[in-house]
């Protein structure tokens, strides 16, 4: 059984990897590390785990593997902490906000001889596999475009203070789309367009909506939409869409539509209760196993990399006003 | 009011229909391919020709409506202004701008109105979706996001599939939304566009748009040609203060058939019924211009303004860059 850590409650996803490390029965959560105090001892008792405000003591205490839910430019200094300790790694995405950092990070996991993981659940996601493996079986033939979204409610916090986001809606939620097109299309992003804004929550100190192209090897043209766009009354968070079209045909998935519609009168607001499978166990699951087999994780660091380079060429075309190469 | 019809395929047909309930008398059929001329002029005991020059000069018709493929509008529109008649013609207004401007000038100098049909700003669900806007239902609207499309039109020989007659999906196709886009949000700024063009296939067309609108509004359009069938069309409009959607796959009436003529089971084709059709009501709108009541929904220059609109993203996709509208 793997005997993992979290560092950070700051990323909520924190709070859903931790009830899937409870709910696992290959992985442990072992001890909490948080620089905020008292929100890691409040996350402590909530999953019922050691709190520890000493990081060192923390990464000394017998840990096989820690996850990373630090604000977004934090990752590097606690994932060359967690190497330097010989600990398995598994990173909030973006892995990071700038590509030095990004390959800093792989680095130093290479060089301390630990595995490094990029947190990207999508690929555990039952709708977002199905698509994949359908468009494996060929029978979609050469692939020709893609049109795609993810779009979010407004998080605010941190999410929005850029010198601890690095970016705003098109940091936040390009990198699950460009992971996704990856995998399932087995190519590289070559060409990044961006236009994006703070066009929705005014002054919120960043953008909030990102309109993305995307040329991909094998000539794939994609349109991404990242956004913060949902409004509170909307009755879910957001989305993960994707509209692929290919020689033999079209596919659509719409990766959390899986959903019981609630109408209550107390809270006044449509609700879109999920039920599909929860994704985090799957990430979580394999996160273990790479821990106790020694391996690197199914995601790796290099994927997670690879989304950071598009991210940070959306952000580079939105500034220059132009395509830009990755 | 008589009306004399240049183009007598699916447009021909369809305009002919809602012309005779707005009021109007088809009295002349004119097509390059006599039976077809014929067939609808037997529907509306009219005269058929395929001299369609000759039509525009007679003395019993009072409008020439412009149903032809795209590239032959302006050649009829000059020669109708030129005898003094009224002009419906379909969009795209022209192919180029040299023939907008071509046709506009006819009109102006012969004094007669023209009317170009932008079909869109007379659909209810549209309509609807303005006025929730204009309330203020979503607040300031900051994103928006468009979809139409179905399968590849074919087109009396062809012509849709043929790059050059009809632009593509973009030019065909999203006008609608880039008129109705203009309609409502205003002059755009700035468009960024990717489409298939005949990359892959000729028979499919995928376009995906960015318009920064000189509001600062961001405006995504994806267009599409690349299915196998169906037609769909949706609508996302994003504020600080709410959203709305529209997707016309949520329709009222359904059927699909156990067997159709073609001996292949029948899709399924929603229906949205409505009393009085957007067809029929531009045509209600035009004649109220020629009655002398009020000024109609779309102008000359707003058909313009939208091959502009559609060139300049044809112009962007070719090219990889931006375009700025001056």
């Amino acid at each position: 059984m793997a005997k993992l850590g979290i560092m950070s409650f700051a990323h909520m996803h924190a709070y859903s990897y931790a009830a899937a490390i409870n709910e696992l029965a290959e992985a442990e959560l072992f001890a909490i590390w948080d620089d905020d105090a008292a929100r890691g001892k409040a996350a402590a008792d909530q999953f019922k785990a050691p709190f520890m405000a000493n990081r060192d003591a923390f990464l000394a205490s017998g840990l096989d593997g820690v996850i990373i839910c630090s604000e977004n430019v934090k990752h590097r200094a606690m994932v060359e902490a967690a190497a330097k300790a010989g600990k398995w790694i598994l990173c909030e995405k973006p892995l990071a906000t700038t590509i030095e950092d990004a390959q800093a990070m792989i680095d130093v996991c290479k060089k301390t001889g630990v595995g490094l993981g990029t947190a990207f659940p999508c690929r555990y996601v039952a709708p977002l596999m199905a698509a994949k493996e359908d468009l494996d079986s060929g029978r979609f033939g050469t692939i020709y475009a893609a049109a795609c979204t993810n779009n979010g409610s407004f998080p605010g916090g941190w999410f929005a203070d850029e010198k601890l986001s690095g970016g705003g809606a098109t940091m936040d939620h390009t990198v699950h789309v460009v992971d996704l097109l990856r995998w399932m299309f087995g190519k590289e992003v070559t060409k990044v367009y961006c236009e994006n804004g703070n066009l929705i929550r005014e002054g919120i100190g960043t953008d909030d909506v990102g309109s993305l192209h995307f040329e991909m090897e094998g000539g794939i043209k994609v349109s991404h939409i990242a956004s913060w766009n949902r409004s509170k009354s909307f009755p879910t968070w957001g989305d993960v869409t994707m509209e692929i079209i290919a020689e033999n045909g079209v596919l659509n998935v719409d990766a959390f539509n899986q959903k019981v519609n609630v109408y209550n009168d107390t809270a006044m607001k449509a609700e879109w209760v999920p039920w599909g499978d929860n994704a985090d166990l799957g990430l979580v699951s394999d996160f273990a196993a790479a821990c106790d087999e020694k391996r690197d994780p199914a995601i790796t660091g290099y994927d997670g990399l690879k989304a950071v380079e598009v991210t940070v060429a959306a952000y580079k075309s939105a500034k220059s006003g132009e395509m830009v190469s990755v | 009011m008589n009306v004399a019809l240049i183009g007598c395929s699916g447009m021909g047909v369809h305009h002919a229909g809602h012309a005779t309930k707005a009021g109007f008398k088809i009295v002349a059929c004119g097509d390059a391919i006599k039976e077809r001329a014929v067939e609808l002029a037997s529907q509306y005991g009219a005269d058929a020709t395929t001299d369609c020059l000759s039509l525009c000069k007679r003395d019993d018709v009072d409008v020439v409506a412009v149903l032809t493929p795209t590239p032959f509008h302006t050649e009829y529109v000059v020669a109708a202004a030129e005898a003094g008649k009224n002009i419906f013609c379909e969009k795209p207004f022209g192919r180029t701008l040299e023939q907008c401007n071509t046709g506009i000038a006819a009109a102006e100098k012969a004094g007669v109105k023209l009317f170009v049909g932008h079909v869109v700003r007379y659909f209810q669900e549209f309509e609807t979706i303005k006025a929730q806007i204009d309330a203020g239902k979503v607040g300031k609207v900051g994103f928006v996001r468009t979809y139409r499309g179905g399968i590849c039109p074919v087109g009396a020989g062809n012509w849709f599939r043929d790059w050059d007659m009809s632009g593509g999906v973009t030019m065909d196709t999203i006008i609608h939304d880039f008129d109705w886009i203009r309609y409502v949000f205003g002059d755009p700024a700035q468009v960024f566009s990717q489409n298939l063009r005949e990359q892959f296939d000729k028979a499919i067309d995928y376009a995906m748009v960015t318009f920064r609108m000189k509001s600062g509004i961001i405006v995504n359009t994806i267009g599409t040609w690349a299915h196998p069938g169906g037609f769909r069309v949706k609508v996302e409009v994003c504020g600080d203060n709410g959203m709305l959607q529209f997707d016309s796959s949520e329709a009222p009436l359904s059927v699909m058939m156990r067997e159709t003529a073609s001996g292949m089971p029948g899709m399924i084709v929603p229906g949205s019924p409505v009393g009085v059709s957007p067809y029929e009501l531009e045509w209600h709108d035009f004649k109220n211009w020629l009655d002398g009541k009020g000024r109609p929904r779309v102008t000359p220059q707003d058909g313009v303004w939208a091959v502009r609109m559609a060139l300049a993203a044809l112009e962007s996709a070719d090219t990889g860059k931006p375009v700025a509208f001056n």
